[in-house]
């Protein structure tokens, strides 16, 4: 198709492509920024793009007194948490729905998938009563457990679409053989889909890290995830908008760097496996 | 699909004798563990809404009321309000990102060099949290320096004086801008991922018909690609239908009631003003339209599904 293009409309389209990564990749440069301005010119107007760079916001939400470092780890443990939990529950389902052509199979996953798209805030104000008076309120577990609504469903439709492309007739071999379901599923089926299991867990731990709802009403000053904590910076006397990017950005970069690292797969990520870019 | 070391016969018969509940084994651990963290919570908030319970009064409900807290939900255009305020941004804001979408799409899809980097970097909005797309535009809104106000006021577009998010008339048009910056990516990289999809050789026939590129579009592509088109509406039309985090950090819902979606408004009956049971019955109220229209949409994609 290259060389059919007429010039000046391949001029233009490189052009819209400058315009476009201005639009969207424009306000995450201008936001990393704020991160290392001096304070003076976060507001100045005309927008002053050159400056000497202070790294005062990095050390005091990081270094001293650190604020944000606690909280850091807190999103790392809660994603990381959320995901591990998931597995063993999702791995299994997602073989038996790839596998058995059972009755409901269809509506099972449909159900998952509308857990996918059921409003989080709905739940907030019961788990948030129910966690108290259970006695989890402001625990990792709490949050670990409400975000298997997420990670379990969306882990299962991902999945499913891995094992879906392993060829059944490696296993049938060893169903002959009399190989059992649970040797079969584990010994077979779960070292050829490992990069699929990989790839799932990547996705599952951005959508757990992404995730603001559940923290927000179950954390506590102590457990307290990136995003929540920053929400505090917005408090009483003035907003600290150098604090605030230094956090931000902190939250942003591993997504990113996951996103880029699975580049093949997002289409397929971002549409659960039913989509295959 | 049969290998030849496995004749067809046998492989029936495994199949015959493979236990009926084994699937059902291996599935049941997370339909039970989801069941419970949706029924708990969901039969709670049911009971709640039938009784007057507000936090600041009493760690207790504080009495049967009947349907009270529904009808409150209903006076003075609370909850229609907000679902208003929910439609709006829902419908334009998945109509507007699809188009912008589907045209990036469409200038990807001519594969021209360097445009793979180009698509991989134009995901990143998408991959942040919302709630971080919050922050970041409230950087951007700021009436005191904001990137985006001082753009505008120097193409000569007049800024309301208390700011984009701060005025009743601009404050969900803003919100909604956020949002389509962060996912219209997303279906720019979907609907690209679609496009890839429709064999050569049915374009090549296109272009040696000489259609015009709109009807190219039109009658060839998007039929082929619907889909795909179908589930990313799909997904996105319901986030943004429960779309509160961005509205937590944006405005509160403010100024007045212009931003108050049916999410937020929820979220502040219970967490701000603690008023559990008129909270539970708009839970109720939002669980039961949602639960429509996923009923709708899932019917509609999925129909000749599996």
């Amino acid at each position: 198709m290259d060389q059919t293009e007429k010039l000046p409309s391949k001029v233009f389209a490189y052009a819209m492509v400058v315009v476009l990564l201005l639009v969207f990749i424009g306000p995450i440069v201008w936001f990393v920024l704020l991160a290392i301005r001096p304070t003076a010119t976060a507001f100045s107007m005309p927008p002053v793009l050159f400056f000497e760079p202070t790294w005062d916001a990095i050390r005091y939400t990081f270094v001293d007194p650190g604020n944000n470092r606690p909280q850091l780890f807190n999103s790392v443990i809660v994603a990381a948490g959320a995901v591990l939990l998931n597995l063993p529950f999702s791995f299994p389902a997602a073989y038996a729905l790839s596998r058995y052509k059972i009755r409901g199979r269809k509506n099972i996953m449909l159900w998952y998938l509308g857990l996918l798209m059921a409003p989080p805030v709905a739940f907030l104000i019961p788990y948030s009563i129910l966690a108290s008076s259970v006695g989890l309120k402001g625990t990792y577990f709490s949050m670990i457990l409400i975000c298997q609504t997420l990670t379990i469903p969306f882990s299962v439709w991902l999945m499913r679409s891995f094992i879906d492309e392993v060829p059944v007739e490696i296993e049938e071999a060893a169903r002959v053989d009399g190989a059992s379901t649970a040797a079969i599923m584990l010994r077979i089926v779960l070292p050829l889909v490992r990069p699929g299991i990989i790839v799932t867990s990547m996705f599952a731990f951005v959508f757990s890290w992404n995730n603001a709802a559940f923290p927000l009403v179950l954390a506590n000053r102590g457990t307290t995830t990136l995003p929540i904590g920053t929400l505090q910076y917005f408090g009483t006397a003035g907003v600290t908008w150098g604090f605030i990017a230094v956090a931000a950005v902190a939250a942003m970069i591993p997504p990113m760097l996951i996103f880029l690292a699975l580049d093949r797969y997002v289409v397929r990520g971002l549409t659960f496996g039913s989509v295959k870019g | 699909m049969t290998l030849a070391s496995v004749p067809a016969a046998p492989r029936k018969r495994v199949r015959r004798h493979m236990p009926d509940y084994v699937p059902w084994l291996l599935i049941s651990p997370s339909v039970i563990l989801l069941l419970a963290l949706i029924a708990f919570p969901l039969l709670f908030a049911l009971k709640n809404s039938f009784y007057f319970w507000n936090l600041q009064m009493g760690p207790t409900p504080l009495g049967f009321v009947g349907f009270d807290n529904y009808k409150m939900a209903l006076q003075g255009g609370f909850f229609l309000g907000a679902l208003w305020n929910t439609i709006l941004l829902t419908v334009v804001g998945t109509a507007v990102e699809f188009t912008l979408g589907l045209m990036i799409a469409l200038l990807l899809a001519r594969q021209l060099k360097g445009m793979n980097v180009a698509r991989a970097l134009l995901i990143m909005p998408t991959t942040i949290a919302p709630i971080v797309v919050g922050f970041l535009f409230r950087y951007m809104y700021d009436p005191g320096g904001g990137l985006i106000p001082w753009l505008l006021t120097s193409v000569g577009i007049p800024i309301p004086a208390q700011g984009l998010l701060g005025s009743s008339t601009t404050a969900l048009w803003a919100v909604l801008f956020a949002d389509v910056w962060q996912w219209t990516p997303f279906f720019a990289i979907v609907l690209y991922a679609g496009l890839l999809s429709i064999p050569d050789d049915i374009l090549e026939a296109a272009r040696l018909d000489r259609t015009p590129p709109l009807a190219l579009l039109w009658h060839i592509k998007l039929p082929l690609i619907k889909k795909t088109a179908l589930i990313v509406v799909m997904l996105r039309f319901m986030q943004l239908f429960n779309t509160f985090d961005l509205i937590v950090v944006l405005t509160k819902g403010g100024p007045g009631s212009s931003t108050r979606t049916l999410g937020y408004t929820l979220y502040q009956a219970g967490m701000v003003d603690f008023n559990i049971g008129l909270s539970s019955a708009m839970t109720w109220m939002m669980v039961i339209i949602v639960n429509a229209i996923i009923g709708l949409f899932v019917f509609f994609a999925f129909r000749d599904w599996d």
